[in-house]
């Protein structure tokens, strides 16, 4: 396929349209689209705007169920094999994206030198990382986080959103990105609209892309951070099917969404979302991902004809084998593993828009 | 004294750190926790620390024992949201077997002064099911609410 007509080339042309829409809309000073005030950044991100992206109560995309039937059947679990170790990192040209619930990341879990030595060792391991429950009233939380993740000299960065949640108790999600390695698009960061209030904790969204020497041909991606409510487990992800679709059709230059977090839904409860033409998922096949190895909670979700930069690796990071931890020690640290997959810095030519 | 015993006596002990140490300890203990069930509800109402181990000691507890109904009725109205958030949320999980406690919970789907837990009462009405008339009444009224959630859950466990 031509550069013209690659999946790339359309990009290009697109980004630099939606960067002049963008920059009359803020000139402007325009509200609602875009709210550039709120305090989501990271110490080394000078400017954040929102992107608000709504999804309408039961059918957003006027979807009827014969035009969900009428798509691709649903392959099934991703059928790779999970990879033997994560630090058998592949070459530069790949990236490692992960989610990672830390069960209330908060003060009381900052103050474990033990459990915090784990945790910067296991986000060390990857490129980017969605992480679920910061929990605190706090707003240091993430800042001291990165404070020792970069100690060694790394040049980690965040981004968080804000307190969700209906009851009192909320939670934050974030992302960690390795700046050497992966810039966010600082534009496409937000947080689900969610006006028929579906969702416990509507998903964090932010857009990434490898650093790399031709930024025009770099892969771009989507991130959705998501974290369910235990007791609304079908109706959450029959929205979050909703939300996918919303993310997909989101930017006219962006067809690569991948949904990730904790889901607290192994693969044969994801509902609506797997009638999504194309959607796969990363963990299955009685893999688990809570550190009680019961439960497979823990997933990344994205579609095979858009995103064809996944290579096929991926794996739950077992941190209690990995660090040799009892399994108390492991529980101190979370009750969920991390789950990664690997993707090319490249964006693939043949991808379906 | 078993862990488990322990815990329990020392989410309320004087000194706020053991609370969130016992709350967290529960938490770790993942559903073996389940006799703790009321005692984290109430730990709900405490300083953040404790607060939030409790919180997520109660999401992954499962269903509590059948025996707790008649000491989580009498949370359902608490002053501290959060507490009432759980006991009504407790109470659903139960299912029919908290049949007893519809009238609590349409109490406070009509008169909470929280949303979370007058929505909270709704989704619990619905894994129980409504049959008296006065619960009956709260959840038509509440499926009318200018909340879509709460008129969401209402709607559903009238249907």
């Amino acid at each position: 396929m031509s550069n013209r007509n690659s999946k790339y080339g359309r990009k290009r042309r697109s980004f630099k349209m939606f960067w002049l829409i963008i920059a009359v809309l803020t000139g402007g000073g325009v509200s609602g689209l875009l709210n550039p005030d709120w305090p989501i950044v990271g110490p080394l991100v000078t400017s954040v705007k929102t992107q608000a992206i709504e999804y309408k109560n039961q059918n957003p995309l006027g979807l009827g169920s014969s035009d969900v039937s009428g798509g691709q059947a649903n392959p099934g679990a991703y059928a790779g094999t999970p990879a033997q170790s994560v630090s058998a990192l592949g070459p530069n040209d790949k990236i490692l994206i992960a989610t990672f619930n830390i069960q209330v990341f908060g003060e009381s879990k900052l103050r474990k030198p033990d459990a915090m030595a784990v945790i910067v060792e296991v986000i060390r391991k990857f490129d980017v990382i969605a992480i679920q429950e910061v929990r605190a009233k706090a707003d240091d939380i993430l800042p001291r986080l990165i404070a020792e993740l970069n100690a060694d000299g790394s040049r980690y960065d965040f981004i968080i959103g804000p307190r969700l949640g209906r009851s009192v108790s909320k939670e934050q999600y974030a992302f960690v990105y390795d700046t050497n390695r992966i810039e966010l698009d600082s534009a496409s960061v937000g947080t689900i609209g969610d006006p028929g209030d579906l969702l416990h904790r509507a998903p964090f969204i932010a857009r990434f892309r490898p650093r790399t020497t031709d930024p025009d041909r770099a892969f771009t991606f989507w991130l959705v951070d998501t974290h369910t409510d235990p007791d609304d487990v079908p109706e959450e992800v029959d929205a979050l099917a909703q939300v996918f679709q919303v993310m997909q059709t989101a930017r006219p230059d962006e067809d690569d969404v991948i949904l990730l977090g904790d889901l607290n839904a192994s693969e044969k409860q994801l509902g609506d979302i797997k009638k999504i033409p194309g959607i796969r998922w990363v963990v299955g096949g009685g893999v688990m991902t809570n550190t009680r190895q019961n439960k497979a909670y823990d997933n990344i979700i994205f579609c095979t004809p858009a995103t064809q930069e996944f290579t096929g690796r991926w794996n739950v990071l077992n941190f209690e084998e990995e660090f040799n931890l009892s399994r108390e020690e492991a529980l101190r640290v979370s009750d969920h593993f991390p789950v990664w997959a690997e993707f090319d810095v490249w964006e693939s030519p043949d991808s379906v828009h | 004294m078993d862990d488990q015993q322990r815990w329990r006596l020392e989410l309320q002990d004087s000194d706020a750190d053991v609370r969130a140490t016992a709350a967290e300890n529960l938490c770790l203990a993942g559903s073996d926790s389940v006799a703790a069930a009321v005692d984290l509800v109430m730990a709900c109402d405490d300083v953040e620390d404790v607060q939030n181990w409790a919180a997520a000691a109660l999401e992954d507890l499962g269903v509590p024992a059948v025996d707790s109904v008649n000491s989580l009725e009498p949370l359902v109205s608490s002053s501290a949201p959060l507490v009432g958030y759980w006991a009504a949320t407790l109470l659903g999980r139960l299912g029919a077997s908290a049949s007893c406690s519809q009238e609590i919970l349409g109490k406070a789907v009509s008169e909470s002064p929280h949303l979370s837990v007058q929505e909270r009462a709704a989704w619990a009405l619905g894994k129980i099911g409504a049959t008296e008339v006065s619960v009956v009444e709260s959840l038509k009224k509440a499926a009318a609410s200018s909340s879509p959630r709460l008129a969401s859950l209402a709607t559903r466990a009238l249907a």
